[in-house]
């Protein structure tokens, strides 16, 4: 026991240690943290959220002032061991702020007045946090003015009333004809996702920063005046510029927007819920700080498969919203699909993640490039250069593998995720430097291997809510369907699932199977071609035709 | 080898006897709208619901399919003839959809059906054409849908030969107006 409580002590004293030697090496700076509940519900929550959001941006437009910590159940989970990394490596102190009222009385002089949205008309909402970014305003409802004039903000704006009874493509014409020409062109804020009673805009503090253009136009040719509107938005864009947000959930689909803005050239960044970018923006990666990513194998070794099963899982949908956090992380080999524009706008998430990666965790590139892009759509002028920006990226984070997704024909996680012969030829040519691609997000059939380097597209989909006896049922036929020995299984894993469980799932699997990282799974189907050669082919059903 | 007369007679006088029992069981107890019951079944990957429509004519089984799949929908229907074997071009099989295990479009599945236990259960057997990332094959499954005691529930248990465990699916039959719901 005392050697245990030695053992222990010495343990904190070297954490103490660490934690000093951490702050000591950057300078310490004041900041404030509020913690948010999960009503978002336009009748409840969302009006003081929206106006904290919008507050965010405002305040955190010259320095990170205020940060966001979001309930566990959020859909970006590691807000709050952000916030820790945040005080241990950046030094940063925070002090909690309680209240709207306490918010607004540390950051009232971050805004110059105030803008009343219209809770009977939603898209109204979006109107005011362009309106915000342009003017410097808090966005609130009506309930609310009281509270912004007794911290002395005046009324800027009042959208009551002003777009009753008009549908979104009337509101957002009306919005690009006042404020458009006064936006960035270097981006937009696609505020979609939750419509209607529940709306979730945790990124509008970036859009407000930033001064973007907010709208939630659906990009389905269904409605026409809408994409007719969005594609004006999205045409007017600087190139290499970047979608911010989500689509709107029931007036189109993310295939049909990722597709749309795809054709454009312009790379998608989600969700409309992502917090805190205005915050995480502002940071760069520590002192010293290095990417080195767990390879399992060197870019140039070659290694010769046996008579076996290689099972090999990826996680995408970006680390932040994935099984990170949850138990089991660790305890197999898991490659985890890293959005690399976060190297600009949050930095600090990418170092945590790597500062807390274990030897099973492999990071990859993603998705299809620089942003979530379908590339089939891409056209062929911009392909290089936005490549190219990927190839950079993925240098910086000593990312070897670049996992592409294509979903423009599919039907959400299933159908047709294929790319055509020219895509992959294109990738090909762009990747010089990877040791392998990896396809898909629902399973695909596109594959292929030149020289020593295959592309792979995933051969099963967990979806989170499959008994696990069945998922282990379907791996196991897989394995009865693909005779020939080795045969190379790529599993994606939705963003949901616990490692924990997949750790039951492949004790039942056939004693011939092995479960390897995913560099090592790239280099082993490169040493003997079981799989065959195969592009999307024409005839091969889509679930959207495009547009 | 000879048969006695009389144990031929008393065969022939049973066929006589059962084949049509067995017909008019299966015409008049499987036709219908059968909708799966997911709580009492193998969950279904890819696929939001399932709805059956069976209907008998003769020796020919109609088996339409109603899926969806969130706003999707789909038809798939697989028309069975139990006189004999048959090859049944674009034979639907209710798939595990996040495999990689695709049908062969415009090829056809070797098929042979049948009505056993007097009528209440259709036995379908087929060998599927499939592509699986290592190429083309085939997926033998072996199906009864059996009509369970009252009438009003119909279940389908399905094997095939690579898969170690049954799918067992459970459905309740529905009126037309159902389907509208």
């Amino acid at each position: 026991m005392k050697r245990l409580l030695f053992l222990l002590a010495w343990a904190s004293g070297m954490m103490a240690g660490l934690r000093a030697e951490n702050i000591s090496a950057t300078a310490s700076r004041t900041a404030w943290v509020m913690h948010f509940d999960g009503d978002w519900r336009v009748v409840g929550g969302l009006p003081e959220k929206a106006l904290l959001i919008s507050l965010q941006g405002l305040a955190n437009r010259t320095a990170p002032r205020l940060y966001i910590v979001h309930p566990k159940e959020y859909q970006w989970e590691i807000t709050e061991p952000l916030r820790e990394f945040y005080e241990r490596k950046h030094g940063v102190v925070f002090t909690e702020l309680r209240t709207a009222d306490e918010a607004l009385a540390q950051f009232k002089s971050a805004a110059r007045g105030y803008v009343i949205w219209d809770k009977a008309v939603a898209s109204s909402l979006n109107v005011a946090f362009t309106i915000a970014g342009l003017e410097d305003a808090l966005v609130v409802t009506e309930d609310l003015v009281p509270l912004a004039e007794r911290h002395g903000l005046k009324r800027i704006d009042d959208l009551r009333g002003r777009y009753a009874g008009q549908s979104d493509a009337q509101i957002y014409q009306d919005a690009i004809n006042r404020y458009w020409a006064r936006c960035t062109r270097d981006a937009v804020m696609l505020m979609g996702g939750q419509r209607g009673a529940v709306m979730v805009p945790g990124m509008a503090d970036w859009g407000v920063r930033q001064k973007m253009f907010f709208h939630d136009l659906a990009a389905n040719p269904a409605i026409p005046a809408e994409l007719a509107l969005e594609r004006k938005l999205l045409s007017e864009l600087n190139p290499g510029a970047t979608v911010f947000g989500w689509h709107p959930y029931g007036k189109d689909t993310e295939e049909q927007h990722t597709t749309l803005l795809s054709t454009y050239g312009l790379k998608m960044e989600g969700l409309h819920n992502l917090p805190n970018l205005s915050f995480n923006c502002q940071f760069s990666f520590t002192p010293g700080f290095r990417f080195t990513n767990h390879s399992h194998v060197a870019p140039d070794a070659k290694l010769e498969a046996k008579e076996k099963v290689y099972l090999s899982f990826v996680q995408s949908d970006s680390i932040g919203i994935g099984v990170w956090t949850k138990p089991g992380r660790g305890q197999l080999p898991f490659a985890w699909q890293v959005t690399m524009n976060w190297t600009r706008f949050s930095p600090a998430a990418l170092e945590y993640f790597h500062e807390s990666a274990t030897p099973n965790d492999y990071f990859i590139g993603g998705l299809s490039g620089p942003g979530y892009m379908y590339p089939n759509h891409i056209p062929a002028d911009k392909f290089p250069l936005l490549m190219k920006e990927a190839n950079e990226l993925m240098a910086q984070l000593d990312e070897h593998v670049l996992e592409i997704m294509d979903n423009s024909a599919a039907d959400g996680n299933l159908g047709n995720a294929d790319l055509t012969k020219e895509t992959v030829d294109r990738y090909y040519a762009a990747f010089p430097n990877v040791i392998g691609f990896v396809n898909g997000y629902g399973p695909a059939r596109t594959r292929d291997l030149r020289g020593s380097r295959p592309m792979i597209s995933y051969d099963y989909y967990i979806d989170p809510r499959r008994p696990r006896e069945e998922v282990a049922a379907d791996l196991e036929e897989l394995i009865a369907l693909n005779p020939k020995r080795p045969y190379f299984l790529l599993v994606h894993v939705r963003e949901s699932n616990d490692v924990n469980s997949l750790i039951a799932v492949v004790k039942q699997l056939p004693g011939s199977t092995e479960v390897v990282p995913l560099d090592e799974f790239l280099k082993l189907a490169a040493s003997k071609k079981t799989y065959t050669t195969r592009y999307q082919d024409p005839e091969d059903p889509k679930h959207f035709k495009g547009f | 080898m000879r048969i006695p007369m009389r144990c031929l007679f008393l065969k022939i006088f049973l066929a006589v006897l059962l084949f049509p029992r067995a017909l008019a069981a299966s015409d008049a107890a499987f036709d219908g709208r059968w909708r799966l019951d997911p709580a009492r079944s193998t969950a279904l990957d890819g696929w939001s619901t399932l709805d059956l429509v069976i209907q008998t004519e003769g020796s020919k089984v109609t088996m339409r399919h109603d899926l969806t799949w969130h706003a999707t929908k789909v038809q798939a229907t697989n028309v069975l003839d139990t006189a004999g074997p048959a090859a049944v071009k674009n034979f639907f099989r209710l798939d595990q959809r996040h495999m990689a295990v695709y049908a062969r479009p415009k090829e056809s599945a070797q098929v042979q059906a049948s009505w056993i236990d007097h009528g209440r259960t259709l036995r379908v057997e087929a060998a599927v054409p499939v592509e699986t990332s290592q190429g083309n094959t085939s997926m033998r499954i072996y199906e009864e849908y059996r009509l369970q005691e009252g009438e009003a529930e119909l279940m389908l248990i399905e094997l095939h030969h690579t898969r170690p465990r049954p799918l067992v699916y459970r459905f309740t039959r529905v009126t037309e107006n159902a389907a509208r719901k």
